[in-house]
């Protein structure tokens, strides 16, 4: 029955909506997570559901799961079939923006319309706490005397640990295409790897190193942040160490390619509210997620910065054309 | 004897009447979304986590431990009835256990499963509470190259196992070994065999492939059989629960499985398909009427059952003393445990001893809770049999499909679903064997990735696959699996029991 | 195994020589791809084509090992399939999924699939089981929706609700 009425509620809003903006309230919002259930991309899409609806600022949310290729197939559906479509969105990330360059992605995030950016994570380098290295500038060393002989356990390869590791190493002057980059398909094995000692060092989001380094397992030697973190004050970032990489890996929202501005307008008001309000603020403390928000120009500044420096990295590490 | 101590107060939290009905919740829930191919347990926690969260910690990963367990017993009761394989740890146990209940020793099968996988389910856990922190320490220094001779070692074992013509059995084998080959690269990013379609950039899923060739491959090839296979499935036949020969049969395989799984489940890339692969492959080769392999040997629902059961517990080893979450389920747990502020990792049995030990006792009256619900239902279940077979097969797609949308819904993935099935008919219509065709498309990757980081991390220097002493032996094992039946024949005179014997 | 395992007569077998063929073909793909691969450059020590070229051999050989066999073993008489039946099968399954690429949703394709299986297995009347069908699917549809929060593909009947 509720249905039944928010859909007329719906309708209402619809014929309603030439009228004037203060009856353009968002009635409901299909929200496309371009993953499977129970990953970064799902998680956050039902976090915004569950504020949204919580706090009604929206009538009825609706997560939809479209898993496959990094992302790719669900942003190519959102592209195809909700053009100019206000009550529909999509949540992606920095994998993205790689996906989509060594997928050959036929879409790109130039055909959606980003709304804003939520929250990220920085990248960090660890070694196991027997490791000969002891700072970012005996793995600078190491790198230089043989990037070979220094082994990168991360995720998939293209992902983005892997184009930190190619970042970091072109950063200091070595070929990127010498990175030997030990790609895992899950953070637990690679985290194992890196535990065992098998290789020289791992790549990964911080909060994975975390728990371990705290229990004297690992010994974090930098993270990919433009200053010190909160969680981790005696980490120093890569750029201290003289490495000029920063990087964050970033989750967005963003809507409908051909929406009108004023829909657009009122999407960004919506997620600016959402954003201020109290559970979205429990709710990233909840998930152990930075609230990284970014919207307007400066984050379209941003996502076409970091499209372009992927462009360029994963074409040095040799994953695209 | 702290232990113990932190165990008891760890089932008092569990015992609180409304945590029991929190652990019933979730075995009923778990069960349910087991018997559906592709949507598992992960999943199912995953979806559940947002409307949790402002439940009692303890309530709701006892709930979560529920449904963990519970999708392993619906997966293996999807298995034995409808020869739909649930979850992709209980593909062994469809190959004995539909033929079992189509014999109308259903229930015996699904009691075998159920009592070996509550044996199980209980050693392992036991052996999580005391000697986890001992057995991750071993696990964590396996590398890639022991990976690399743990999967020979499975390769050569099963391939042994399956099948009576050589070829046959090889055909199948690389059939689902190019399948393998299907979507990214995991090392270097590069797709393969994709032919620029999306979808298959992921590759094929193995729950996907699994359900195909066996319940839509089966339904295709029972229908075109038309009047000529209109034997009626019997649904009962002698009596419902085990008899003193099940019995007699069942509590050794039990303990091996148990022994294979827990082990190989606490590796941070064990796993629980490979333990029911060589759990499936030892009791064939152990059993005393191996003719019975192929037609329904319980032992061949037995070990497996347990192994992958004694996986499920293993799997938490490193995920509560480490905090590595080593497969899917494992970190949608991860992710509950962050979501209470819990710090995952080597800290947590120290900073939320009662979390841990309620869980670990949760798991007890879970595994429990399973035992007590499941076996009066036997005979109920078995009754699905009983159903005309019209509507029984129509089920069983609905089921198939159904599990395949649930888990993504694209029309790629039911496209696949569809041309598998017809692969599945055409083996079985040629008397090609169906179980290797899985087994390569799960191994075969698993293999190539393991092998090429071993390379990787030694740049190019193959001497590394032979340095380690776990390798060697394991290698040692793989010989002795190959060979042992032709040393048997030339020591004894006498032909081996079982063997790749050529017809 | 008992009531398939064919008798032998005379000639190869044409089927098992079609398994061969197309093993041999399924050999070239793989190793086209392979070599494919061969070509790109990557920085690892084993790259992705290796295996594939691995795998491409033994097609290949045991293209040839189906193809001996075929000969030794003879043409085998195997019982003749029933296609029509078959054909309600497997249209049910196709129909499925063009059902669901025209958005007529879960409950409907769904049902038409149990329909056209039972219809296969010898049960009519078609139009009766579609019915059951698709309400059993709606049921299945709610329960997901409302239970899991998981969504089927919708439509017009879900949208109802």
């Amino acid at each position: 029955m509720k249905h039944l009425v928010s859909g007329a509620l719906l309708a209402a809003a619809i014929a309603a909506a030439p009228l004037g903006a203060a009856y353009a309230e968002i009635n409901e919002l299909k929200i496309i997570a371009p993953a499977a259930p129970g990953g970064g991309w799902d998680q956050t899409a039902r976090s915004i559901q569950h504020v949204l609806q919580s706090d009604k600022l929206v009538g009825n949310v609706q997560v939809l799961n479209v898993p496959g290729a990094g992302g790719t197939i669900g942003l190519a559906q959102f592209v195809n079939s909700s053009k100019g479509d206000p009550n529909v969105m999509i949540v992606g990330g920095y994998v993205m923006v790689g996906a989509i360059i060594t997928n050959k992605s036929p879409v790109n995030l130039s055909m959606v319309t980003p709304i804003a950016r939520l929250t990220g994570e920085y990248e960090a380098i660890a070694v196991p706490a027997a490791s000969p290295l002891k700072s970012l500038a005996d793995l600078v060393a190491a790198l230089k005397a043989d990037p070979q002989k220094v082994s990168w356990a991360g995720g998939s390869a293209g992902g983005t640990d892997h184009i930190t590791a190619g970042l970091f190493t072109k950063a200091i002057g070595v070929d990127p295409r010498k990175v030997n980059y030990i790609a895992f398909s899950g953070g637990g094995e690679s985290l194992a790897s890196l535990l065992g000692g098998k290789v020289t060092v791992g790549i990964s989001s911080l909060s994975e190193y975390d728990a371990q380094a705290k229990a004297g397992k690992l010994r974090i030697l930098g993270v990919s942040s433009a200053a010190r973190l909160p969680e981790a004050p005696d980490v120093p970032t890569f750029k201290e160490a003289g490495v000029d990489v920063e990087i964050q890996n970033w989750r967005m929202i963003a809507a409908a390619p051909g929406i009108t501005p004023a829909q657009k307008q009122e999407l960004s008001q919506t997620i600016e509210k959402m954003v201020k309000s109290k559970a979205w603020t429990e709710m990233l403390a909840q998930k152990g997620w930075a609230n990284t928000y970014l919207s307007g120009e400066a984050f379209d500044a941003q996502l076409a910065k970091d499209i372009a420096a992927t462009q360029t990295i994963l074409k040095d590490i040799g994953l695209a054309q | 004897m702290d232990t113990f101590a932190a165990l008891g107060s760890g089932v008092m939290v569990a015992l609180q009447p409304i945590n029991l009905l929190f652990a019933f919740v979730g075995v009923m829930l778990g069960t349910a979304v087991g018997v559906l191919p592709g949507i598992g347990p992960a999943l199912t926690v995953a979806l559940l986590l947002p409307i949790t969260f402002k439940l009692d910690p303890a309530g709701s990963l006892i709930m979560f431990a529920g449904i963990y367990y519970g999708g392993m017993y619906g997966g293996s009761t999807a298995s034995i009835l409808l020869n739909t394989p649930g979850e992709s740890s209980s593909i062994v146990t469809a190959l004995e256990g539909n033929k079992m209940a189509r014999a109308g020793r259903g229930g015996p099968a699904l009691a075998t499963a159920a009592i070996g996988s509550f044996v199980a389910g209980t050693i392992a856990t036991i052996g999580l509470a005391l000697i986890a922190p001992t057995v991750v320490d071993i696990a964590i220094s396996f590398g890639p190259e022991d990976y690399f001779a743990l999967m020979v070692l499975a390769f050569t074992t099963v391939s042994a196992a399956f099948g009576s013509s050589v070829t046959r059995g090889l055909t199948s084998l690389f059939l689902g070994l190019s399948l393998g080959l299907i979507g990214i690269d995991l090392q270097s990013g590069q797709a393969r065999l994709s032919f620029s379609v999306p979808d298959l950039l992921d590759g094929v899923e193995v729950t996907t492939l699994a359900v195909a060739l066996f319940a839509i491959g089966e339904t295709l090839s029972v229908v075109a059989a038309g009047a000529r296979a209109d034997e009626i499935i019997e649904p009962v036949k002698g009596s419902v629960f085990m008899n003193r020969e099940d019995w007699k049969r069942s509590w050794k395989p039990w303990l091996r499985g148990t022994f294979l799984g827990f082990p190989i489940g606490a590796m941070p890339a064990g796993g629980a398909e490979i333990p029911t692969f060589l759990s499936y492959a030892l009791e064939k080769r152990l059993c005393k009427k191996p003719g019975e392999f192929g037609n329904g040997a319980i032992e061949g629902v037995a070990g497996p059952e347990a192994a992958n059961n004694a996986a499920a517990a293993g799997v938490l080893v490193p995920l509560l003393t480490l905090g590595l979450p080593t497969s899917a389920t494992a970190a949608i747990m991860l992710a509950g445990f962050q979501q209470y502020g819990m710090n995952p990792g080597p800290l947590l049995f120290a900073t939320n001893p009662d979390l841990v030990w309620g869980l670990i006792a949760s798991l007890f009256i879970a595994n429990g809770m399973l035992l007590v619900l499941n076996l009066p239902l036997v005979g109920l279940w078995v009754r699905l049999l009983a159903i005309p077979r019209p509507w029984l097969y129509g089920g069983i797609l609905v089921f198939a499909t159904l599990g395949t949308l649930g888990a993504n819904p694209s029309l790629v993935e039911l496209g696949m679903l569809l041309i598998f099935g017809l692969l599945g008919y055409v083996l079985r219509r040629y008397d090609y064997p169906i179980a290797p065709v899985v087994v390569g498309l799960i191994l075969g990757p698993l293999s190539e990735q393991q092998l090429r980081r071993a390379l990787a991390i030694s740049v190019g220097d193959p001497l590394v696959l032979f340095q380690s002493p776990v390798a060697l032996t394991l290698y040692a094992l793989s010989a002795l699996a190959l060979f042992g039946p032709l040393l048997f024949y030339i020591l004894t005179g006498r032909k081996a029991p079982v063997g790749a014997d050529e017809d | 195994m008992s009531d398939s395992r064919p008798t032998s007569t005379a000639g190869p077998d044409k089927g098992r020589f079609v398994i061969a063929f197309a093993l041999a073909i399924l050999s070239l793909v793989v190793g086209w791809d392979a070599w494919r691969l061969s070509g790109i450059n990557t920085y690892s020590a084993v790259g992705p084509g290796a295996f594939p070229a691995i795998i491409s051999a033994g097609l290949a050989l045991l293209a040839l090992a189906n193809a001996v066999e075929a000969v030794r073993e003879g043409a085998q008489e195997r019982p003749r399939d029933e296609i029509g039946p078959m054909a309600w099968v497997l249209g049910g399954l196709i129909g499925q999924i063009v059902l669901l690429a025209f958005g007529a949703g879960f409950a409907i394709a769904t049902g038409w699939l149990f329909a056209a299986t039972a219809k296969g297995f010898g049960r009519g009347p078609v139009w009766g089981h579609f019915l059951a069908g698709a309400v059993l699917c709606f049921v299945i549809y709610v329960v997901f929706a409302k239970g899991l929060q998981l969504a089927l593909p919708a439509g017009p009947l879900e949208r109802l609700i």
